[in-house]
């Protein structure tokens, strides 16, 4: 997740390195900081800092460090990178076998959303299923693949996957 | 520079007239004489340390079935320790079950610190490491360009023009029947075996075509990039491999409502060695349709390089074997440039 925080800091010596230690010792890691030193508003310069975290809870622990600290934080907006993933099922997958699939994905840590099309042939009877989604860490694409890939192996099903760019 | 053809097949007559037309041209260019010194098939064989007429054997084949005296008993090997030649073009068919004769054709010649041009995919898919051990402890040369893509550079490109780079990965349409296949199934609607029938009607897939659509083919090409370009030690059994066979028409409909085709697509990195049809965004590289082969190369300084040409044909491999006899001389020239 990526963070950007405008934050208020006392016009005083050793301000700045005391409101970025609680990112790096919580292992946040800090992208890039801008001091705007002619915006003093009550005695407060304005420092916008963007970092990275790994997940809520850890900024979470940045927030409280920094309430403790009295460093006040006039603006947070926070954004999480996605990675897309594609996979088309092909084979005689019964419907219920989809709500397994999705409620499977649904299920995993990190998955931000998930996407089902069926297409069921009128002339032939021939069943094809695709799946698109997104997750909050690279990580959970290959839990997502490992899945997809165990279940259509039991099954029988033909597990076609994107290129993953 | 003597030259021995084993094999007189499709690519081993593609050879003999490549060298034909390319002889006077590389002759003067690298101040060496090119002489095809022996060829031999299945049955027969000529020899001549004076140089044969490549275009002559040929017509020969053509015309008798054989391109000289029958073997009559006698093993193409016992009859190469008579000859004297420099380099072994080894162009027997593909044997991916236990590599023979490719595999002890190349060794009798890797062992005597012969070099081997080949395009035979058996011996480099099967035992690589043990082909490139015996041509490194006898001062053999081994190269194989024409294995994987036919006419299409990937592995004199990977290994020696992007030397500097580091290839982080490399994916590939490596089989042009299945591409050609799943092209049809696209553009016409045609169910798979329908498609099917009309690449083994125009001759682009065999009558039993499990080599082609079960990723066969494509999974020793794999094992050899692998082997030769990431430097692993792996056999085409290593390959994680899925077909095409269960492509369903419905399928390739419902890729193509998301504007996506399906590709059967090699990938090869350090930790990845697999084989698969994969969905593939029309308008990219690997989209590509027709018989063609691609490869596109991950690299950490130059990006994304792409190549794409003619994965098979007999003046195509003809062609991937001649840049690697050139590459021969090359060297040979250099090395006579440093000792002069």
């Amino acid at each position: 997740m990526r963070v950007h925080a405008d934050l208020r800091l006392k016009d005083v010596p050793g301000q700045l390195v005391r409101a970025l230690e609680p990112i790096s010792t919580s292992e946040g890691n800090i992208v890039g900081v801008v001091h705007h030193h002619d915006a003093v508003i009550g005695g407060r310069i304005t420092v916008n800092v963007t970092f990275e975290v790994k997940s809520q809870k850890q900024l979470e622990r940045i927030l409280a460090d920094w309430k403790e600290r009295d460093v006040d934080v006039a603006r947070l907006s926070s954004m999480f990178e996605t990675f897309e993933f594609e996979y088309l099922i092909v084979g005689d997958i019964p419907p219920a076998e989809l709500r397994e699939l999705t409620d499977g994905i649904e299920s995993m840590e990190d998955l931000d959303a998930v996407d089902i099309r069926y297409s069921v042939s009128p002339a032939t009877g021939e069943k094809a299923a695709m799946i698109f989604g997104k997750v909050k860490q690279k990580s959970a694409m290959g839990r997502v693949e490992d899945f997809l890939r165990q279940r259509s192996m039991q099954a029988g099903f033909l597990l076609i996957s994107g290129l993953g760019d | 520079m003597d030259i021995v053809i084993v094999g007189f097949g499709t690519v081993g007559q593609g050879v003999a007239e490549a060298l034909s037309r390319k002889a006077p041209t590389l002759q003067s260019a690298f101040k060496e004489k090119l002489r095809v010194v022996g060829v031999f098939d299945s049955k027969s064989y000529d020899v001549s340390p004076k140089g044969l007429d490549p275009r002559e054997v040929a017509g020969r084949k053509q015309k008798l079935g054989r391109v000289g005296p029958e073997l009559n008993g006698k093993g193409v090997l016992e009859i190469l320790e008579e000859v004297d030649y420099d380099v072994m073009v080894e162009v027997t068919p593909t044997n991916i079950k236990d590599s023979e004769p490719g595999f002890s054709n190349m060794m009798f010649a890797l062992s005597s610190g012969r070099d081997v041009v080949t395009a035979n995919k058996g011996p480099l898919a099967l035992k690589f490491k043990e082909l490139s051990r015996t041509a490194e402890k006898n001062g053999g040369r081994l190269r194989f360009e024409a294995s994987v893509g036919g006419a299409t550079p990937v592995i004199n490109l990977s290994r020696e023009i992007l030397m500097g780079e580091r290839i982080l990965s490399i994916r590939g349409i490596v089989n042009g029947t299945c591409n050609f296949i799943l092209n049809r199934m696209k553009d016409e609607g045609l169910p798979f075996d329908q498609a099917l029938r009309e690449a083994q009607e125009m001759g682009y897939a065999e009558r039993d075509p499990s080599y082609d659509i079960d990723g066969i083919d494509s999974a020793a090409k794999a094992a050899i990039l692998a082997n030769a370009i990431f430097r692993r030690d792996v056999t085409f059994h290593d390959v994680r491999r899925t077909g095409i066979r269960g492509v369903s028409l419905e399928a390739v409909e419902l890729a193509a409502e998301e504007r996506k085709v399906v590709r059967l697509i090699a990938e090869v990195s350090e930790s990845r060695l697999e084989v698969s049809p994969r969905l593939v965004p029309i308008g990219h590289p690997l989209a590509i349709g027709g018989t063609l082969n691609i490869f596109q190369l991950m690299t950490d300084l130059a990006g994304d390089i792409t190549v794409a040409g003619h994965g098979a044909g007999k003046m195509e491999t003809a062609s991937a074997i001649l840049s690697d006899i050139v590459a021969l001389l090359k060297e040979d020239c250099a090395s006579r440039k440093k000792e002069a």
